[in-house]
């Protein structure tokens, strides 16, 4: 087991996100089982008082947990250094079994616990308080895949074993890999720009259409698609290196950190792609949000090829 | 309108002790109307009060005001619609001593991020109704109890409340004092404002422009 500073921070912070989240998931039973909002007698106005105690719990915890998941991948990145053969982050997710589920849990649970957060919001401007039930409903499956986090979370902490050699990105992120990454490669780059671009314009074509569903799915497949793209295509010209795959270097300092605003941007873009269809609304705020930072993101990570050919002359 | 339909309240203290501070409460009140809540300390006027100024909900029961469920109302909703619609004079004034006049009797207008010409003409219109324009920049430390009693009813008036909320208003005047206060009452009421005022001081209950005098006795009307 590994316990630098940044794991036993983890580790605390998951043992008190724990004690609340409990808390919250036995009144959310309670809520959702008892509320009836036409009610005068004393156990809904207990129960709206509940809700409200209960709402601002899973509310703190959500909000915390966002920001947690960068450092989560901070702590990986500092783990490489304790760990033989890992050079960042890819290297200690792949040091178990565990890392890789891990990872895709974080990022489903980032969209789940975002969502939540949205609809209280909608909740909280609505005097008739009709999402409570749903809300709190929904809060209870969720706190499933938040006890499924910490509880992965500190078993893959626990299989760290810092004497077992591990595998470098350069070997994890490439043809050559056993993993399911090795499939990316087998895609021309032509074929992974085409793509990219193009999914990246049917954003806007859906959102002059006003299609909501198309708009949320396809967003969904911009997520995939430039993650593909990040690790197949852009990476290699953020580190200038054809041979060099990662999607977890450029978050170092090396690389000037630029993989946090990447991330952050496809992250918060995507997000808020999805929300037009998750509320079935047609509101442009978060149209014009999704398109803003997807367009911000495209930006970013097109800089970089069309610098390098403008500095080289040729493409990688 | 306001309407209490079998309202009951109980403060609980801990879990064997309670205190049942309303007893099924049924009550109507039409727009325009003076009432007086008539009882002795702890009959549970105060605590009728709060429910009609959305500050505390019942235990069992329903407040509506307008058509409006207020005891059903969210935390921050209540509190847009005591900025809206309710106007509070309170025994003691609460008023804030360091700042002044003007200061105070604006402070309920502050959320509403208004332009400085309409806050202007909001404070003009109660400063002179209320004969206190010459003091406007005075601190309220340095005013008489009768003048702070004017500020704190301009204060409950410049947000132009359809509710008035007066607990104990006269608690802490002689009588001039009291009766130029019943005077106001009188112009309030012309401007058929609905004025709900807890008291058990005698010199409301023979007032002919009173509409109702309600007694209340251990939390329940009598």
């Amino acid at each position: 087991m590994i316990l630098n500073t940044e794991v036993l921070t983890i580790f605390i912070l998951n043992i008190l996100f724990l004690f609340f989240a409990s808390i919250a998931f036995y009144l959310s039973i309670k809520i959702y089982l008892k509320w009836d909002i036409n009610s005068t007698t004393t156990t809904q106005y207990t129960l709206e008082k509940q809700s409200v105690l209960t709402a601002t719990i899973i509310k703190y915890i959500f909000a915390l947990k966002l920001p947690l998941f960068l450092f989560f991948i901070f702590t990986l990145d500092n783990l490489s250094n304790l760990i033989t053969g890992a050079m960042c982050a890819a290297g200690v997710v792949d040091a178990t079994p565990y890392g890789t589920y891990l990872f895709i849990l974080k990022i489903l649970n980032i969209y789940i616990f975002g969502f939540w957060l949205v609809l209280h919001n909608l909740d909280t401007k609505d005097e008739t308080l009709k999402y409570t039930k749903i809300k709190f409903g929904l809060f209870i499956f969720i706190f499933l895949f938040l006890l499924a986090e910490i509880i992965l979370e500190s078993i893959m902490f626990n299989a760290i074993d810092i004497s077992k050699m591990v595998s470098c990105c350069g070997v994890i992120y490439s043809s050559t890999s056993t993993s399911l990454i090795s499939y990316i490669f087998t895609l021309s780059n032509t074929t992974i720009i085409l793509i990219f671009y193009g999914n990246f314009i049917l954003l806007y074509i859906f959102y002059i259409l006003k299609k909501q569903y198309l708009f949320s799915l396809f967003n969904l497949f911009f997520l995939i698609v430039s993650i593909i793209s990040l690790i197949a295509f852009f990476g290699t010209y953020i580190y200038e290196l054809p041979t060099h795959h990662c999607p977890f270097c450029y978050l170092q300092r090396d690389y000037y950190y630029v993989g946090y605003f990447i991330y952050i941007l496809l992250f918060t873009g995507t997000f808020n792609g999805l929300l037009v269809g998750f509320l079935n609304t047609n509101n442009k705020n978060y149209f014009k949000s999704s398109l803003l930072f997807n367009t911000l993101f495209v930006l970013l990570v097109s800089f970089y090829p069309i610098f390098y050919y403008m500095k080289n002359g040729v493409w990688l | 309108m306001i309407k209490l339909q079998n309202v009951n309240k109980i403060y609980t203290i801990n879990k064997n002790n309670t205190i049942t501070a309303l007893k099924n409460i049924n009550l109507e009140i039409k727009q325009g109307e003076l009432i007086i809540l008539k009882g002795a300390s702890g009959s549970g006027k105060s605590t009728i009060l709060s429910l009609l100024a959305a500050l505390s909900k019942p235990t069992t029961g329903e407040v509506i005001v307008d058509n409006k469920k207020l005891s059903k109302l969210p935390d921050n909703f209540a509190a847009l619609y005591r900025r809206e619609n309710i106007g509070f004079i309170f025994q003691k004034y609460n008023l804030i001593t360091n700042l002044s006049v003007k200061e105070n009797i604006l402070l309920p207008l502050i959320p509403q991020n208004l332009e400085d010409k309409i806050l202007e003409d909001k404070l003009n219109l109660v400063i002179n109704r209320f004969n206190i324009s010459h003091k406007k920049d005075i601190l309220v430390r340095n005013l008489s109890g009768g003048e702070q009693q004017r500020v704190a009813i301009a204060r409950a008036m410049v947000n132009d409340p359809k509710i008035i909320i007066a607990d104990e208003p006269t608690a802490n005047l002689d009588e001039k004092l009291s009766s130029d206060f019943c005077n106001v009452l009188k112009e309030l009421k012309k401007l058929n404002k609905t004025i709900i005022v807890a008291t058990h001081d005698p010199i409301f209950f023979n007032l002919d422009f009173v509409d109702k005098i309600i007694d209340i006795n251990n939390g329940s009307l009598s």
